[in-house]
């Protein structure tokens, strides 16, 4: 059999009839572009998430209350409640937690160590009110959150030990507020108490979900009076090293069930999250978002399939006599039915072709709304190819059997 | 004189519906090699179906029937299929060329179908035999009638076949296109190939090494003509 002289046949049928061609497959290339496009920006999605949560660092482990996988909590007064200005109020977190686990001897293998104590605060700016997060930390935390003194001075423990009113803010924050003015020794009321700034931090790239540039940072111990709590919203730990991290979450795990005395370790008030634990999280929820959309996408492609089929069934009726033609020069059933299925193929690999550049298209053209690179790769362009010649096969399949079974003097006489 | 074709008890019964047309029935009929065979008989008489049988596109009813001395009657679609392709050239009155598709294209369609050494250069070589060399790359619908058969022809010939099948191959053409097609055929048949050519007309048929006559499915009349 010499199949190229079939597929070359077919293929300057595609091109000769380009308008009918197109439309024929106008629903292939929408199911295919949809599918690349979608798909690329969920790689996209991930790969830029990812980058930002590795930007916190492998070594990194955060402690946040409550648990986070199936949650059972018994006492309603200690589930994780999210009231005013962020603070949460009956956080199982405790400062006695954050220096047992800050004891060297205990854990030689925690380098940093800081809690977090989320309030927030609006203050009168020349350009009207402005609210923005203030964190309560210990030293550590800027450490842990690369973040470097720019202007001024940063907290140090004595100001923790203190309790002192002083403030170091974001890059940006400081620029929101004070313009091109000197913010250091300026006074700023939070929520009812003045601190006085004393130092700015450096540009730092953003990290994590939130941007450390527009937070304002005080000692850990003045937000606790500040924001009226006693307990923090997060506990930021770093390992020495990334092979630590864990063995280093089961010592954590014990030393606060231990805390808050607790014997079951399912009924954990708190949970221990590393960046691996984010990263997969944040991966199965794109893929699963991806995998819905492309679902949809897919539906597309069957109304595609449809069409293909359609058409097949018309060409079919169109060429009977060329059909039994076929037969009478030498064609086998089995040549005409691969054939129409070359020529089915054909036409959604054509459309497969056309949605793989429009997906393109709309990936790269998205890229300047989304804020991040939508990701084409070898097996998206794959499953694209794929599924167009799945269609075509699974559409192209009763039109070609119709074709080869058709009886060659019937088709011949047939009008 | 080897036998290229011989039948025996050839029938064809169609059921359509509850009624039984019966095509064919109990024909024998013996053609040597080389002979240029014309099949006349009114319409309906049954000469379609004789041609569909001996070109292997159809399968008798009942009866014998030995090309090139091998019963085929138990061969299996392929292989007939395979036989077809390899020595058998058919013609039709509506010569079925492939719309949309060079000369060239169109002769070299049974070609897909069968292995052909320098299928090109032979393509080439038949439609010079026909007369259409300058007409190569010309769609099929850009030919006229008579042209058109001329490249229904070629794509007859390509294979190399041992018999041509022409089924009322003038029947579209006027006279004057009618002869050429017939010396067409005659310098085929002068070539060695068996010509098989189904027609209306007497003049036509006088080209032939003898007639059969069919009527109602049976051959009614064999005669040689005596040169
Ligand atoms: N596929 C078929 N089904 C039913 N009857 C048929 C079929 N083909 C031919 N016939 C019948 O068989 C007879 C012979 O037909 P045909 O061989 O085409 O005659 P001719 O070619 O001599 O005009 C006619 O009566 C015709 O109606
Ligand atoms: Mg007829």
């Amino acid at each position: 059999m010499r199949y190229w002289l079939l597929i070359n046949q077919s293929l300057k049928a595609i091109f000769v009839n380009k308008v009918r061609s197109l439309l024929t497959v106008l629903g292939i290339v929408i199911g295919i572009a949809s599918i690349i496009s979608l798909v690329s920006l969920g790689e996209g999605v991930k790969v830029s998430i990812s980058d930002r949560i590795l930007a916190l660092g492998a070594s990194n482990l955060t402690v946040v209350p409550g648990a986070v996988a199936g949650a059972r909590t018994l006492d309603p007064t200690k589930a994780p409640s999210q009231t005013r200005g962020f603070t949460l109020s009956t956080s199982s977190l405790t400062e006695k937690d954050v220096q047992s686990l800050a004891d060297r001897k205990r854990h030689p293998h925690i380098k940093y160590i800081s809690g977090e104590i989320t309030g927030s605060t609006i203050v009168k700016t020349d350009r009207g009110d402005k609210r923005f997060p203030v964190l309560g930390v210990s030293p550590d935390y800027f450490a842990i959150n690369n973040l470097t003194i720019e202007r001024g001075r940063s907290l140090d423990q004595s100001h923790v030990d203190e309790g002192a009113n002083v403030l170091v803010l974001g890059n940006q924050l400081a620029a929101d507020l004070y313009g091109n003015r000197d913010p250091i020794g300026a006074t700023l009321n939070i929520e009812g108490t003045e601190y006085e700034v004393i130092g700015v931090f450096k540009p730092a790239e953003e990290s994590g979900l939130a941007n450390p540039n527009i937070q304002a940072y005080i000692p850990y111990t003045s937000a606790m009076e500040t924001f009226n709590s006693l307990n923090f919203n997060f506990i930021y730990i770093q390992a020495t090293d990334e092979s630590v991290v864990p063995s280093l979450k089961q010592d954590i795990r014990k030393t606060l069930l231990k805390n808050h005395q607790i014997q079951n370790s399912s009924l954990a008030d708190f949970t221990v999250i590393s960046s691996g634990d984010i990263l997969s999280a944040v991966d199965s929820i794109t893929d699963i978002l991806t995998s819905m959309l492309t679902g949809i996408a897919a539906i597309s492609l069957l109304v595609g399939g449809i069409g293909i089929m359609n058409i097949m069934l018309v060409s079919v009726s169109e060429r009977t006599r060329e059909i039994g033609l076929r037969k009478a020069v030498g064609a086998r059933t089995v040549d005409i039915l691969n054939q129409f299925l070359i020529e089915a193929v054909l036409l959604t690999l054509t459309g497969g072709i056309l949605g793989i550049a429009l997906g393109f298209m709309i990936a790269r053209a998205s890229e300047s709304y989304l804020g991040f690179t939508p990701i084409v790769t070898f097996n998206t362009i794959l499953l694209a190819v794929g599924a167009s010649t799945m269609v075509g096969l699974v559409f192209g399949v009763y039109p070609a059997v119709k074709a080869s079974r058709l009886n060659p003097i019937d088709a011949l006489r047939y009008e | 004189m080897e036998h290229i074709i011989e039948m025996k008890g050839i029938s064809k019964v169609y059921k359509t519906g509850d009624e039984d047309t019966v095509a064919l029935q109990d024909v024998d009929l013996t053609v040597t090699r080389g002979e240029f065979l014309a099949i006349m008989g009114p319409s309906g008489s049954g000469k379609s179906t004789l041609m569909h049988i001996i070109g292997l596109l159809d399968r008798p009813t009942a009866g014998q029937y030995l090309l090139e001395g091998r019963d085929v009657s138990r061969l299996n679609d392929s292989s007939l299929a395979r036989l077809r392709n390899q020595k058998i050239g058919f013609v039709f009155q509506q010569f079925n060329l492939l719309p949309r598709t060079t000369v060239l294209g169109n002769v070299l369609l049974p070609t897909i179908y069968g292995r052909l050494k320098n299928s090109r250069s032979r393509a080439f070589e038949v439609i010079e035999e026909v007369g259409l060399s300058d007409r190569v790359n010309h769609t099929s619908n850009q030919l006229s009638g008579g042209q058109m058969q001329r490249v229904a022809i070629a794509r007859a010939l390509i294979m190399n076949p041992d018999i041509i099948l022409a089924d009322e191959p003038t029947g579209n053409l006027d006279s004057k296109r009618s002869l050429e097609i017939i010396d067409l055929f005659k310098k085929i048949n002068s070539r060695g190939a068996t010509v098989i050519i189904i027609t209306h007309e007497e003049h036509i048929a006088r080209n032939a090494n003898r007639t059969i006559r069919l009527l109602d499915g049976k051959i009614v009349a064999n005669a040689e003509r005596i040169a």
